[in-house]
């Protein structure tokens, strides 16, 4: 799932013509004064201003102000621009039309194996949740496009009626062709407001997540989805992120403050089995990450040292399965790199080390491990015949 | 018996260098267990044509590159299986028009990071021709003792130790690659081996399910029991539990579920598969497929690591029931052993390999270059210079400071003697016709010879040979010169006389005896001998080729290496030559008519052909 922000979600919008109010993205205050003598609708509506970065629970943290004029706007603008949540730093600003509305309702799409399913409601907004079991669903096999009418009946068994009915209809049609086209993975619209003094529709908020895979065939997409962990990526983890862009195979890294067990594990099926293996055994993991494909020695070096430098670790667990063609004995020569090098600088002292692997030159790989313990490292190799996440179990009753 | 891949299973590669690397391990097997070649054909527009070599044991094939499937399998129509290799942006055209071939019945994609859709898409179309379409992001499908389908099982030795050769009778379905080889290893290591083995890939929306193989396993007879590991996300793993309790089914199910850790870890937080994501509500998530599988009977530990003890308890339970008869272990020396490279078996020294070429020089199989055994960087460190360089690699010697220095006397001196003479002026010929430095420098090169600086070597070799054997006798050997051999090399100029000495001879000549301590026999005699020549003849004096020739055998150096100062010193002035000429852009040259004397006959007519 790769979620995009709103501003370009609203752009994507409006190239498919779903409406959505007027806004715009900026980064420096000043700028909305410039804009407002450009744009009347700045001038004479009411505004929100929202930060336009991927954090979780905007409204709490203040970082949504609403029914602003344009003075507000720039002062709350200006107020957000800069401000650190955690480890991220609001640096955008997305200053929209806060449009007078009547009623709000719900419309969705979301894809699933055999097409996708869109969800109808006149009841949207905050209210959706306790009124999820009246949302209509529509099913649409894959690569069919359901008649106006079709969806116009859906809409009718939602409880729109008549012109409201038709016009919720048509900006579902559009909704459907803006997901297929778009290689999008799931549409949330909550609200879709109108203003029915001149029947105005717009999308105010919306969620778009998109297939990141198939950027090949986008020549506009001209934004990059925001972070999958629910909260922007830290410094380390863009480090790795810069190196697994670079590299056949792949490296990644996902840091979990507070945790006391660092995961150096490979492969994407494995690496999560360890992470379970930690947590069900009443251990806290101090990270996710994951080398698979046969990635060149120096980014696995690069990960291992990120890792160690992880704060309060007590075990590493290099674990794998056995691998099918990602070479142990060079992924392994870049680990042992990367532990002396931070043995150098001071990192793992106290720290226990727990190795499981096979795979391509197994043999070479794990004895080069072992020889680590000559150099002082606390370190305990296995190899194919020790259960795979029976290591964890080993670290956590040391 | 096997599910999905068989011994009658021939298989197109589509895709470049992966899928050949794919190749060779398929072959490995084949070799394990002595079946025929499962890659039949390669298809990669790109290498149209090509041949690549696939080793089978020791056997040597040749398979070829397609430009397209159709032309393929009109050669080859007895494939009967596609394995997708190419790049995601292409992945969906080959994976379509290898469903679309008559004769092939499943299509397996190991290609990553193609787009949701298109394998949406792949999924329905392949159902609709009633074929099955695995993968993406598949790492291959394995039958034991049958046929292997892309680098599932890894190297050679591990397909001995999951006793890969021969049946057992646990099936394996996998999201993951790297877990399917694991989950061989454990039916091996606590039980007997597998029959089949599927990664179905930890995409969204994979071509095939857990159900779909659940079925096939279920209507093999030789498999009893079957593993599955699935992960958070989607709900194959719930689909697959509901088969299971649906009826009473003949075989034991067996799980693990990735992902639990998601429950505690802060909101939003996943990682692993791009599949493997929970779904509103805790849908998809491990925790509700753990239960669904336990409740409808599968055994699924609580962690990983405890499937070995898993499956081991399911093996003993089958041995009791006698549903499984106990099989004894083929004796691993009795399996084949993959023929090991010259390189592998030369460093156990179990081969003598006569080598084709010796060299007494330099080796660069080390970190940098060696010259007869000096790192080439302590040279530069210890301030040797490029004279010292020619001395090792010429002469293995390192010169003394004043050898070094008439070394870098006579390159200086020869490098260049303007652009009349022949190398010069064809170097230049070569420049105006536009041709590269290289060649336009080989042209010039190609001028030395007897008439031209090849002098060097032949005058250096004759004045030792008069040192040496008419000491005293110049006259003798002067008379021995004329009798077999013609003129003296080194003696003699077109221009030059005692009057209009050569301002070059002088100087080497009252450096190398004047400012340095070296014995110079050789040019002592040359000098000798000048003086008895000029008073026959003005001109027949001891020229810049002569001179250089003795005094690089005072020197030392072998007298076959002489002509070599000539060769690299004037290399230097044609490229001088060649840039001088590309930097003014010259035009190409051609003789004026008044340079060349036709003397040809008169213009006449062709006579008929008799």
């Amino acid at each position: 799932m790769a979620k995009i922000l709103e501003g370009p979600a609203m752009k994507l919008f409006n190239k498919w013509g779903i409406p959505v109010p007027n806004y715009v993205v900026i980064m420096d205050p000043d700028r909305l004064a410039q804009l407002g003598e450009a744009n009347k609708w700045l001038r004479e509506s009411k505004l929100v201003v929202k930060a336009h970065e991927a954090i979780g629970g905007r409204f709490k943290l203040g970082l949504v102000k609403l029914g602003l004029n344009l003075d507000e706007a720039y002062d709350a603008a200006k107020e957000m621009i800069g401000r650190e949540i955690g480890t991220s730093v609001v640096h955008q600003v997305i200053v929209a039309e806060m449009l007078d509305h009547d009623e709000e309702y719900y419309l969705s799409i979301a894809g699933n194996r055999d097409g996708s399913e869109l969800l109808l409601s006149n009841k949207g907004g905050v209210d959706i949740e306790e009124n999820w079991d009246t949302v209509k669903r529509l099913f649409i096999p894959l690569d069919e496009t359901p008649t106006l009418e079709s969806i116009t009946e859906a809409a009718h068994e939602a409880g729109f009626t008549g012109e409201i009915a038709e016009r919720v209809a048509k900006i579902a049609s559009r909704l459907i062709l803006c997901f297929e086209d778009e290689d999008a993975q799931s549409i949330e619209i909550n609200p879709l407001v109108i203003r029915k003094s001149d029947m105005r529709f717009a999308a105010l908020d919306a969620v778009m997540n998109i297939d990141w895979d198939a950027r090949f065939r986008h020549a506009d997409w001209d934004f990059k989805p925001v972070s999958e962990i629910g909260r922007s990526y830290t410094e380390a983890e863009q480090q790795i992120m810069d190196i697994d862009a670079r590299i056949k195979g792949s490296v990644k890294l996902v840091e979990v403050p507070g945790g006391d067990i660092a995961l150096l594990t490979a492969g994407g099926g494995a690496s999560v089995f360890y992470s379970d293996a930690v947590v069900a055994r009443g251990g806290s993991i101090a990270n996710y990450a994951e080398y698979s494909g046969d990635p060149p020695d120096w980014a696995v070096e690069a990960l291992t040292e990120t890792i160690c430098r992880l704060p309060h670790i007590k075990h590493i667990i290099v674990g794998g399965a056995i691998a099918n063609f990602t070479d142990v004995k060079a992924t392994f020569s870049g680990i042992i790199n990367g532990f002396r090098e931070s043995k150098s600088k001071g990192y793992l002292e106290n720290v226990q080390i727990w190795v499981r692997r096979g795979g391509p030159n197994e043999n070479q790989g794990l004895a080069a491990m072992k020889k680590l313990q000559e150099e002082g490292f606390d370190i305990h190799v296995y190899d194919r015949s020790m259960p795979m996440t029976d290591i964890v179990d080993l670290a956590l009753n040391s | 018996m096997s599910i999905l891949a068989n011994k009658d299973t021939r298989a197109v590669i589509i895709g470049g260098i992966a899928g050949v690397n794919a190749a060779r391990r398929m072959a490995q097997f084949d070799f394990l267990i002595n079946r025929s070649l499962t890659v039949q054909a390669f298809v990669y527009p790109p290498e149209e044509g090509q041949q690549k070599e696939i080793y089978r044991g020791g056997e040597l094939n040749n398979v070829t590159v397609y430009s397209s499937l159709e032309k393929a399998l009109e050669e080859n129509p007895q494939i009967n299986t596609a394995l997708i290799y190419i790049g995601a942006s292409r992945a969906y055209q080959s994976a379509k028009e290898a469903l679309d071939a008559k004769g092939i019945k499943l299509v397996t994609m190991i290609t990553e990071g193609v787009p949701e859709k298109d394998a949406k898409r792949l999924r329905k179309y392949a159902i609709e021709k009633g074929k099955i379409f695995n993968g993406p992001s598949s790492i291959g499908i394995m039958s034991a003792g049958e046929c292997r389908l892309g680098v599932i099982g890894g190297e050679f030795k591990n397909l001995k130790l999951c006793n890969l050769y021969r049946p057992g009778s646990f099936g394996v379905i996998t999201k993951s690659g790297g877990l399917s080889n694991e989950a061989m290893w454990l039916c091996a290591q606590n039980g007997n081996g597998i029959t089949s083995a599927v990664a179905i890939g930890g995409d969204s929306y994979p071509g095939t399910d857990f159900v779909t193989y659940l079925n096939m396993f279920e209507n093999d007879p030789d498999t009893k029991a079957v593993v599955i590991i699935g992960e958070v996300g989607g709900t194959l793993e719930e689909e697959a539990a509901e088969w299971l309790g649906k009826e009473i089914r003949r075989i034991k199910v067996i799980a693990s579920i990735g992902g639990t850790c998601q429950d505690v870890l802060p909101q939003g937080m996943k990682f692993g598969h791009a599949g493997a994501k929970e779904g509103k509500k805790g849908l998809g998530s491990a925790r509700s497929k753990i239960n669904a599988l336990r409740e409808a009977g599968a055994v699924v530990p609580e962690t990983f690591g405890g499937l070995s003890k898993a499956i081991k308890q399911v093996y003993q339970e089958l041995l009791k029931s006698g549903v499984i008869k106990p099989e004894a272990e083929l004796e691993e020396a009795l399996l084949p052993a993959l023929p090991p490279s010259v390189q592998e078996v030369m460093k156990q020294g179990d081969v003598i390999v006569e080598p084709l070429i010796r060299t007494t020089i330099s080796d660069d199989r080390g970190e940098e270059p060696r010259y007869v055994g000096y790192a080439a960087s302590e040279l530069c460190e210890k301030g040797y210079g490029i004279e010292d360089v020619i001395g090792l690699l010429w002469n293995k010697k390192l010169p003394s400071k004043e050898e070094s220095e008439i070394i870098k006397r006579i390159i200086m001196i020869s490098a260049d003697h303007g652009p009349a003479v022949s190398g010069a002026f064809g170097a230049i010929i070569a420049a105006c016709a536009g041709i590269d430095l290289p060649q336009a420098v080989s042209a010039g090169m190609t001028m030395i010879g007897p008439r031209f600086g090849g002098a060097v070597t032949n005058a250096g070799k004759y004045f030792k040979y008069g040192v040496k054997e008419y000491p005293n006798d110049i006259p003798g050997f002067l008379n021995w010169m004329k009798q077999n051999v013609g003129p003296v090399p080194g003696i003699g100029h077109r221009v030059k006389s005692v009057k209009n000495p050569d301002k070059r001879v002088k100087y080497l000549v009252e450096y190398v005896t004047k400012q340095t301590t070296l014995h110079t026999p050789c040019l002592d005699y040359a000098l000798q001998v000048e003086k008895i020549t000029t008073a026959k003849k003005d001109n027949l004096i001891l020229n810049v080729d002569g001179t250089i020739g003795c005094i690089l055998v005072d020197l030392d150096f072998p007298e076959y290496s002489l002509n070599g100062f000539f060769v690299l010193a004037r290399t230097i002035g044609m490229i001088g030559h060649w840039i001088d000429q590309n930097n003014q852009n010259s035009r190409l040259i051609r003789l004026y008519d008044y340079l060349i004397n036709y003397a040809v006959k008169e213009e006449r007519e062709v006579p008929e052909k008799k």
